[in-house]
């Protein structure tokens, strides 16, 4: 019934789609040091990245050069990658088709206005990232799809399989384990999380996700057609593409084209917006005359059916993303450096890591010990969803590199085990007055037991103390070291006084930083 | 406390009963316990030196007695060694794989339906796994490696003097036969890490805690979990800073594995190693008093082999 067009369609944005799934599923600890197929081969092809990364930071990684692809089918085929390819745009179309199937037009409540949006946005990133703010990340779609599915989508399917298959497991009913203990454990070994992951702020960053699918159900792909700044420049690309759309004297102006198109790019001839057409391929399907034909010709590229943009706007989001820039700095932070600032190891300068950072949770996805975290407003606005070291949620895990390996940008340097074990990305301090040994008199020294580094970081220091009976024993009192602490956190982590711990890591000592040191050290 | 006699150790006892009713005259000399000749006399310890990782392994495995005296056919066997760091074996913070897949091997040659190899480790499961190279060479000898299931912890009834009771790892004490295969080796607080304090690997909760009273939460957790046979993995022993160690000149090469059922025997034997006594060894010497094991080993027999190298 469909033709070959849209079938073809279908299977690449099946395929692109599971090919991302399955990325995402691999960007894991597998046995293996090193990731070898990490999802942000994705973002090396997102040319909105790529772009933005070498006006904010001046450098372009490598691999980033892969995004020129895009831009070249681009270039050729229009936005192809959005109809096509793009995972999320895929997850939009797949929801605005389950709510809007039925529908005889599926465009019943839009219009054209608000499809200019993207391009304000994207020129609003644009003008920013060249005064050097990175705030790509927030709206770039592979970026956000990657986010969303690690802060949000995996922690919630998780626990949802280990409510679902712990509330069997705990009938204890033999005939129903034995029945469901094994596909539990396919799912685990295969699919799930090696442990439940808990993130800061997964509700927030969820809503939003969930906010912008359903704003499907009022149009059709609104993410795509409205918001999508990586949309808005293949859109401006591909005004000069040789994608070109033939309709034959056969059609009788019945319009049935415009109901099937998903991005409102028009049915006829005159006004069909090549910048917003997804060659998905909906209006040729739907044509009873089989009067539409797409085809590339070399005249196409000369004329330039793009958005009508207005330049007032344009000229206002621009200098907004300028303003931006500042107004997003303004904060206490470049007074001093923040105590709870710990970045991952290999973590750029915080200036020059800020410039990088696209905020995708990468990072926080392989992160062994879920000790990586968005922040909030620890590294100020400009650094909201940026990774951060939790120590009480999670350490940093003494051998492994694996952040700085699927960090897209260069925002967290890739590092060998023996760079690795050097960096420092903080430093322990003992509360006497809440650690056991000291205010207590009572063994305990568990920082002293987990502390990786080879020479250990913590020693101790033999004291005689007397409990309220008299009674003189020697305890062992803990001593950081601060030429050998890495800052990892695993002291803090572990330390058996739950609540408030009485060993506390703070940034201060960071390898990256000129500033944040003490002196000498 | 005392231990409820399990269905392999009830099975065991009614064997020999049995046996030594019926045939007594015939095998009185091959008995446990009977007074025959001298090499027929049980041994307390078991001591292989030698090269060849394996060939120690199973050399004190025979001088116990065999492996068929403490795994019966069909039965499900749990292999506790420390897979607690992530530490290659070189850096001697993890038990040696090869002591582990050794006998491994060894159980299942004797009929073991099962061999179940894990440890609640201390770093990351999966990176200590693979490090050990335990997961890989165990996996390899036919053992099944799991990773702790958190469900699987229960709290459970200890009874010590400290500990009255506690998070224990099912699994552990579910086996029809459990075999403690620790690393010798240097713990700020213990002094020494070895058999006894392995077991703080088949535990779950805030386990850094057991720490406030670390000896006597020790002894009571060698009062509550019966191993069939402790083997002291000493190929190579970590003379400072552990438990984790990593740097190689605090490794000390010892070639020496030494194994006994008396779990406090086994560990005031490998104080030795150290240059020290039993009686130095805080739950040692706990674990003495309250009759839970002997740790004169002066007192106790020892056998000694030296495993040439080929």
């Amino acid at each position: 019934m469909e033709s070959a067009v849209v079938r073809y369609r279908i299977i690449s944005q099946a395929l692109f789609l599971t090919i991302f799934v399955l990325l995402f599923l691999l960007t894991n600890y597998r046995g293996f040091d090193e990731i070898r197929y990490p999802v942000r081969i994705f973002l090396e092809f997102d040319p909105l990245i790529a772009f933005t990364t070498l006006l904010a930071a001046h450098h372009l990684p490598t691999l980033m050069l892969l995004s020129l692809a895009v831009v070249g089918s681009a270039l050729v085929l229009g936005r192809v990658f959005c109809g096509w390819v793009c995972p999320l745009g895929t997850i939009h179309h797949f929801v605005s088709w389950l709510y809007h199937r039925k529908e005889k037009d599926i465009l019943p409540r839009s219009n054209l206005l608000g499809y200019r949006i993207k391009y304000y946005l994207l020129f609003f990133i644009l003008a920013s990232s060249v005064f050097t703010l990175q705030g790509v990340g927030f709206f770039d779609p592979i970026s956000l799809l990657i986010r969303s599915m690690t802060l949000f989508v995996e922690p919630l399917v998780n626990l949802m399989v280990h409510s679902i298959f712990g509330f069997f497991y705990d009938t204890e009913i033999r005939w129903i384990t034995a029945l469901t203990e094994p596909i539990y454990s396919l799912l685990k070994n295969n699919f799930l999380s090696f442990r439940q992951p808990y993130f800061h702020q997964a509700l927030f960053i969820g809503f939003l996700f969930v906010a912008i699918l359903l704003m499907n159900f009022y149009r059709m792909r609104f993410w795509c057609f409205s918001l999508c700044p990586l949309g808005a420049l293949l859109g401006l690309v591909s005004q000069v593409s040789l994608l070109r759309r033939w309709i034959s004297e056969s059609c009788t102006k019945c319009d049935i084209c415009f109901s099937g198109c998903q991005a409102f790019a028009r049915g006829n001839q005159d006004k069909w917006l090549r910048s917003e057409c997804l060659v998905c391929g909906n209006c040729q399907n739907r044509c009873p005359e089989g009067a539409i034909d797409f085809g590339l010709s070399p005249s196409a590229a000369l004329t330039k059916p793009g958005p009508n943009l207005i330049r007032r706007n344009l000229l206002v989001s621009a200098a907004s993303g300028i303003v931006a820039v500042p107004f997003l700095r303004m904060n206490s932070r470049y007074r001093n450096p923040n105590p709870k600032l710990i970045r991952p190891p290999g973590a750029l300068e915080e200036g020059e890591f800020l410039k990088r950072c696209l905020k995708c949770g990468e990072c926080m996805k392989v992160c062994l010990t879920n000790g990586l975290q968005p922040t909030l407003m620890e590294a100020g606005l400009e650094g909201i969803w940026s990774p951060i070291l939790i120590p009480r949620l999670g350490y940093c895990q003494f051998y492994c590199t694996l952040c700085g390996q699927v960090c897209p940008s260069g925002a967290i340097k890739k590092l060998t085990v023996s760079e690795k074990v050097q960096v420092r990305i903080g430093l322990a301090f003992i509360d006497k007055n809440r650690c056991l040994p000291y205010s207590q008199g009572i063994d305990c020294i568990v920082c002293e037991e987990y502390c990786p580094t080879p020479k250990k970081a913590i020693w101790f220091i033999e004291k005689r103390v007397r409990d309220r009976g008299r009674i003189v024993k020697t305890v062992k009192q803990p001593v950081v070291d601060l030429e050998l602490c890495t800052g990892c956190g695993i002291c803090e982590n572990k330390c058996p006084v739950v609540d408030k711990p009485a060993i506390v890591v703070t940034s201060i000592g960071e390898s990256r930083s000129g500033v944040n040191r003490l002196s000498l050290y | 406390m005392v231990q409820e006699p399990n269905r392999r150790t009830f099975l065991r006892t009614l064997g020999f009963s049995a046996a030594s009713i019926t045939l007594s005259p015939l095998v009185e000399s091959l008995l446990p316990g009977s007074i025959s000749p001298a090499e027929n006399v049980p041994i307390d310890l078991a001591v292989a030196e030698g090269s060849s990782i394996p060939k120690i392994t199973s050399a004190v495995v025979d001088l116990m007695g065999g492996i068929k005296k403490f795994v019966s056919r069909g039965d499900i066997v749990v292999i506790k060694p420390n897979m607690a760091w992530d530490r290659k074996p070189e850096q001697a913070a993890n038990t040696n794989p090869h002591v582990v897949a050794t006998l491994v091997s060894l159980c299942l040659d004797a009929g073991a339906k099962r061999v179940k190899v894990f440890d609640h480790s201390c770093d990351d499961p999966r990176r200590c796994y693979v490090q050990s190279g335990i997961a890989h060479a165990a996996r390899k000898a036919g053992a099944e490696i799991t990773f702790v299931d958190d469900r699987k912890f229960k709290e459970m009834n200890i009874g010590g003097e400290v500990l009255k009771s506690w998070k224990i790892y099912t699994e552990v004490v579910e086996a029809d036969a459990l075999i403690n295969v620790p690393i010798a080796k240097h713990h700020s607080l213990a002094k020494l890490s070895m058999a006894t304090k392995n077991w703080m690997g088949a535990v779950g909760g805030w386990r850094g805690r057991l720490h406030w009273r670390l000896n006597q939460c020790l002894a009571d957790l060698a009062s509550f979990f019966k191993p069939s046979l402790t083997l002291l993995d000493a190929v190579r022993i970590l003379v400072n800073h552990g438990p984790q160690g990593g740097r190689l000149e605090d490794v000390k090469g010892t070639d020496m594995v030494i194994a006994g059922v008396d779990q406090i025997a086994v560990d005031s034997f490998g104080a030795t190693l150290f240059g020290m006594k039993g009686s130095d060894l805080g739950y040692v010497k706990e674990g003495h008093t309250r009759g839970l094991g002997r740790m004169d080993i002066e007192n106790l027999k020892v056998k000694r082999v030296h495993v040439p190298t080929p």
